[in-house]
């Protein structure tokens, strides 16, 4: 799959497993190993010394007989012990969705006789999870870890710690774990908006001119030419001459989902952008479950977007952008009018966004001045905190006055808004538009 | 009938019995009361000599503080410390510096050392002594096995392994008491001196010739 939104820098697809590449799902390496006492070693060496060191200072030899197990314990120190051991990682899953399960599978190789234990060093918003112990003679050890948020990252590391049968010495090494790509988790979407007009194009939806669908349009008589398996034999015996069923027409449409992540909510458990990301992953779904062309378009101080394409594909296609969206952005005042190859005539226009940035309100009515119908879905979580000087309130009552001016002003042009606070399914806030056919109007 | 007394809940019950079923629960518990056991029998001649215990009292607080805080770090050894993209308070990273603090002090060493000195502070009896040195040696290995354990079995695996060396180390130690025990062969210091210099060297002997 051709990466959408390719990055200078960033090696192609395909590349080699040793190299970093975008898709390096394993990693292999002979690692050499730093050996070490062990905690419980260094205390058997305190017992030991004191209690001989008490023995001879104070002539009591019962102190001696106090630090003989202790001293037998650490006379097994001698013991051969590997200067390297090789390792190879692969991830039992490298593309996951948000909250999903996977583990790391680690493969130890001349460890001999010693144990390993493997301690993950997680990444961010990764999450290790106990998973079944290493046993000696095992060629594989399983390390499950779960990713709470979606991104293109690194697993982290993992510290390889192998210990002798006697637990005096400890050798550890680590290893760079691959890469893991999640993708934002869907929210619950399963009513679609649809269109008043529809391209002529074959699909899920029904539309209003009559066609061959499979919803049924009305009784009309029959002329010739009209196929005889649609005649309706009662109305016929009814009115004494032949009269045939019609049926809707069945078509498809364009949409294109718009996510702004220019705006961060500044507490993290609620961020805007991850609301956005899992609304348009829920939509794209959706649509394209119903056989519609889905394009997307990212905004963050410039629009980077996927013309409209279909099936399982291209929602992937759209999932590669969407991790693709969080890296290497330069500031780029140049958006205002989105390109007429990212909106086909007639496309349903879905709009994530918190409202906040003017750039994007300005774009919003000039794609409503171009035609395009268009629907926004408010996804502003909270508020700016409110300080504590003299003016607070009045300053928290204007940013509330102004965000409402702007959806007033939106909806004036006849852009519906509507909010989304990303725990409810989607349905329920778009169950006003989803209830009947979207009126477009010029 | 009634007794009065609240029933237990079942799911409160169940729950410890979830907790006790982990042999990492088991050895931390066994290796707070083994290290308890040994500053007590250590303390308690030195603490019923009465005024004549000198220092006693001060090291048996000392050791009691050293035991505390090896079973807290036994508790708080699996607990994850906060990770990067972690956003914790002023309180939240104050507590994930003591955790980190509590793990890297070293209570067992403390605890041994404590107990050894009390031991010290009252006149010599070899069975004493022998009992506190079996002692500490459990209590060692046992919190070594709650800090290390990661599955059912490994526990009882590795003592299996270190059997036959823990035999012989019993063995050693019941032998070097017994002849701390026996009537001295020469009077004064100097033939108490002799006696430990004996012991140390049969010990050291038979740690440079175990063959393993």
């Amino acid at each position: 799959m051709p990466d959408p939104f390719p990055v200078p820098g960033d090696p192609a697809p395909g590349s080699s497993p040793g190299e970093p590449g975008r898709w390096l799902a394993a990693a292999a390496a002979n690692r050499p190993l730093s050996w070490n006492l062990t905690r419980h070693a260094r205390r058997l060496v305190t017992l030991a010394l004191a209690g001989l060191g008490i023995a001879i200072a104070t002539g009591r030899p019962e102190f001696a007989a106090a630090a003989a197990p202790a001293v037998l314990l650490l006379a097994t120190w001698h013991r051969p012990r590997p200067g390297q051991i090789g390792l190879a990682a692969r991830l039992t899953a490298a593309r996951m969705i948000e909250g999903e399960r996977s583990a790391v599978e680690l493969s130890v190789s001349g460890a001999a006789e010693h144990s390993v234990q493997v301690v993950l060093q997680p990444a961010h918003a990764i999450t290790p999870l106990p998973g079944p112990a290493a046993r000696p003679g095992r060629p594989a050890i399983s390390v499950p870890f779960l990713a709470t948020r979606w991104g293109r990252r690194r697993v982290g590391s993992a510290q390889v710690i192998l210990r002798d049968r006697w637990r005096l010495a400890e050798g550890s090494t680590g290893l760079s774990l691959p890469r893991v790509d999640c993708y934002p988790r869907p929210a619950t979407q399963r009513t679609r908006v649809v269109l008043s007009r529809l391209p002529t194009r074959l699909g899920e939806h029904t539309a209003r001119a009559a066609g061959e669908g499979a919803e049924f349009g009305g009784v009309r008589e029959y002329v010739p030419g009209d196929r005889q398996r649609s005649i309706n034999w009662p109305a016929t015996t009814r009115r004494g001459r032949l009269q045939v069923n019609t049926f809707q027409a069945e078509r498809s449409q364009d949409v294109v989902i718009l996510v702004d992540t220019a705006w961060e909510n500044a507490d993290p458990t609620r961020s805007v952008v991850d609301i956005g990301l899992r609304g348009a992953a829920a939509a794209a779904q959706a649509y394209l479950n119903a056989r519609d062309r889905v394009g997307f378009i990212t905004y963050r101080y410039r629009a980077r977007w996927l013309v409209p394409g279909l099936g399982q594909r291209q929602y992937y296609r759209i999932a590669e952008a969407m991790l693709a969206q969080d890296r290497d952005w330069t500031s780029d005042t140049g958006f205002s009018r989105l390109p007429r190859v990212a909106l086909p005539p007639g496309a349903l226009i879905l709009v994530f966004t918190p409202l906040m940035d003017p750039r994007l309100v300005e774009t919003l009515r000039d794609l409503r001045q171009r035609g395009f119908p268009v629907l926004v879905i408010d996804v502003l979580a909270g508020e700016p905190p409110v300080g504590r000087g003299r003016y607070a309130r009045l300053a928290q009552r204007m940013w509330r006055m102004e965000q409402q001016a702007i959806r007033f002003s939106l909806r004036e042009l006849g852009i519906p808004v509507t909010h989304w606070d990303g725990e409810q399914s989607l349905d329920l806030s778009l169950a006003p538009y989803t209830r009947r056919v979207m009126v477009t109007r010029r | 009938m009634s007794t009065g007394w609240p029933e237990p809940q079942p799911g409160w019950r169940a729950g410890w019995r979830l907790l006790w079923r982990h042999s990492v629960i088991r050895l931390a518990v066994l290796a707070g009361l083994l290290g308890a056991g040994c500053v007590a029998w250590a303390a308690t001649p030195a603490i019923l000599a009465g005024p004549a215990a000198g220092a006693a009292p001060l090291v048996t607080a000392l050791a009691a503080v050293c035991v505390a805080g090896g079973a807290g770090q036994l508790a708080v050894a699996r607990a994850a410390p906060p990770g990067p993209g972690s956003y914790p308070g002023v309180l939240g990273r104050l507590a994930a510096w003591a955790l980190l603090r509590l793990r890297q002090l070293p209570w067992a060493e403390g605890t041994v050392l404590s107990a050894l000195a009390l031991e010290l502070l009252h006149p010599a009896r070899p069975w004493h002594t022998a009992v506190l040195g079996a002692a500490l040696t459990g209590y060692l290995l046992a919190t070594h096995l709650a800090e290390s354990t990661t599955a059912p079995g490994e526990a009882s695996a590795v003592l299996r392994g270190q059997a036959p060396v823990l035999a012989a180390g019993l063995g050693l130690l019941v032998l070097a008491a017994g002849s701390a025990a026996l009537p001295a062969a020469g009077s004064g210091a100097a033939g108490a001196w002799l006696r430990a210099a004996a012991a140390v060297a049969a010990v050291l002997a038979c740690g440079l010739a175990l063959p393993v």
